[in-house]
């Protein structure tokens, strides 16, 4: 078996990601409209309402927010290509089942950083972003949080047989990874239980990282920039590993066909 | 290609399967298949829906890991060297395996990037299947606007952008009508004359299979025939008589007497002729043709065959 890297079919997959991404333009809309409205409105409100600087404290959280669902959803994507049949293309490509996931999560997470950075060139428009930043460590915090979060919505998406889990993957995958972060109040801060599922929670160390390196004078951030990236290193290895395994158990492709089976008869 | 060595025959197969089998728990979906493929063949999988000719394909296509026996294709194992046989092999599903939201064009780049070809070659072979399949003006518009028979001929050039040796084809011409599927025969016999590659075909439409060198009839995971469909045809006879009319059991114990046994499939009635001078059956028609309403005669198919066979009568 010839396992060298092909980056032929990497770039296949990515290059169909972004297609779909730029004519999905609702998708695109609602990826920059959803952390605005974070931003301004429950931003905004509290930061009146509390009077603190509530506002600036949210923007590595929205910017994650937009990373956390664009990349999740673009793997997400691997189930409807399971139903529509698109992944029979994948499947029978000469390449080891597990470069699938591998092109699948790359393709995720770079629409996930172009997503990040169209929100990005917005907030700096809008003021919210640009002064004091520090950009080496923010493009290397997009890259490994994208890359997390792809690869925990490859995790997901590689045990999940039909759309109809959807709903239930937004509820109790999405939200909780979301409000279970650093991303709305500072992990120091939060009543011991939650805290310690925040310190669990990988994509706390991505918004962690964009608190480094968008409010490097605010000290939100909690923990070290180092600790950071080893644990989205780890996150990410351990989610594309096991989704790797569970691919190529032709587990990816067999229950498709009971599937068709079942509709058949 | 490693092959041992004194084992010629293994090499020169397409596909060569022993005892190949899969269950899913207490279900047998194939039963100890053996099959041997030439390379260049044109083989036919023939058998009822569920009778596990796609289960087959896909063991051999390494979408399935067999739960019993082996099988080799293009000379690679299909369970150590599944890569390998992927890119010696075209696979076209039962269903559709194209991206609806893009292009035709979209769709074949797509394919011919997974199979790692350049994008030149891509380009060239993208232009010359398109005008074979006479899907040069769709060339920009998304998979979803093109009709049935235009996205199953597109699902085909797709199986076969990258050239492959060995071409699977799983009921290519399912749920389409007539012209279309007429149609997609046409596109897999210019495939065929023009690149020689071996082709594996599933279908229970069978007068399909009847431009098969050999077809193999597969029901409950067992292969239960195999042959020629042409000597099987014309084992049945040269021609078929087909007989309608007022007092039907009558006409057909006169034909009975001089044809032998023959078959009733509601108002109609067959025969089979081995004589290949119909001067024969023109004397026999002066003789008792007033009493049918309808008399005509055809050259057989394998659904005669088949009919035949599954009446429990003897090819003879």
């Amino acid at each position: 078996m010839r396992l060298r890297p092909r980056f032929r079919p990497v770039y296949a997959v990515l290059e169909r990601e972004l297609l779909r991404m730029f004519r999905q333009r609702t998708r695109l809309v609602a990826a920059m409209v959803r952390p605005l409205i974070w931003l301004l409105v429950i931003g905004g409100g509290f930061s009146a309402l509390l009077g603190v600087e509530y506002q600036s404290f949210l923007v590595p959280g929205v910017l994650g927010m937009t990373m956390l669902f664009g990349a999740m959803l673009a793997a997400l994507t691997t189930v409807y290509d399971k139903e529509s049949g698109v992944m029979r293309m994948l499947v029978i490509a000469p390449m080891p089942h597990a470069w699938i996931v591998i092109a699948k999560v790359a393709s995720a997470a770079a629409a996930a950083m172009l997503q990040a950075l169209l929100l990005l060139a917005l907030l700096a428009v809008l003021g919210y972003a640009g002064s004091g930043t520090r950009w080496g460590l923010l493009a290397a915090a997009l890259a490994a949080t994208s890359l997390a979060c792809a690869a925990i919505g490859m995790l997901t998406a590689a045990f999940s047989r039909s759309l109809d889990n959807f709903a239930g993957i937004m509820n109790f995958v999405i939200f909780p990874v979301f409000f279970l972060s650093g991303s709305l109040y500072p992990v120091r801060d939060l009543p011991p239980a939650l805290g310690w599922i925040a310190t669990a929670n990988p994509y706390t160390y991505g918004v962690d990282l964009l608190k480094h390196a968008l409010l490097p004078h605010a000290a939100s951030a909690d923990f070290a920039v180092g600790l950071d990236f080893a644990v989205l290193a780890l996150a990410t290895a351990a989610a594309v590993a096991v989704a790797s395994w569970r691919f190529s158990r032709e587990s990816a492709y067999e229950p498709m066909i009971h599937v068709l089976a079942g509709r058949a008869k | 290609m490693n092959a041992p060595l004194g084992s010629a025959v293994d090499t020169r197969a397409a596909i060569r399967a022993s005892g190949l089998g899969k269950r899913y728990g207490q279900l047998t979906a194939v039963d100890g298949l053996d099959i041997e493929i030439s390379p260049g063949e044109f083989f036919g999988l023939l058998g009822p829906n569920g009778s596990g000719k796609t289960t087959t394909l896909h063991m051999l296509a390494t979408l399935i890991r067999p739960s019993a026996g082996s099988a080799t294709v293009a000379g690679f194992d299909v369970v150590r060297e599944p890569v390998s046989v992927r890119a010696a092999i075209g696979l076209v599903f039962q269903e559709s395996a194209l991206d609806r939201m893009l292009s035709v064009a979209e769709n074949l780049r797509f394919a011919g990037l997974l199979h790692d070809l350049p994008l030149r070659v891509i380009a060239q072979r993208q232009r010359e299947l398109l005008e074979l399949f006479g899907l040069e003006d769709k060339r920009d518009q998304p998979v979803a606007t093109l009709s049935g028979g235009m996205r199953r001929a597109l699902d085909i050039a797709r199986g076969v952008l990258h050239q492959p040796r060995i071409l699977f084809l799983d009921e290519p011409t399912i749920g389409l009508d007539l012209p279309n599927r007429r149609r997609i025969w046409r596109f897999i016999e210019h495939l065929r004359a023009r690149t020689g590659m071996t082709v594996l075909l599933t279908t229970h439409y069978l007068e399909e299979a009847h431009g098969c060198d050999r077809v193999a009839f597969i029901r409950k995971g067992r292969l239960v025939e195999s042959g020629a469909p042409r000597a099987w045809v014309e084992r049945l006879g040269r021609h078929m008589l087909e007989v309608e009319g007022p007092d039907l059991d009558g006409l057909a114990a006169a034909l009975e007497a001089k044809l032998g046994a023959g078959l009733r499939e509601g108002d109609v009635a067959y025969f089979r002729c081995r004589d290949e001078d119909v001067g024969a059956i023109a004397r026999l028609q002066a003789e008792i043709g007033s009493r049918a309403s309808a008399w005509r005669v055809r050259r057989p198919n394998l659904n005669d065959v088949f009919l035949w066979v599954t009446d429990g009568k003897d090819l003879g």
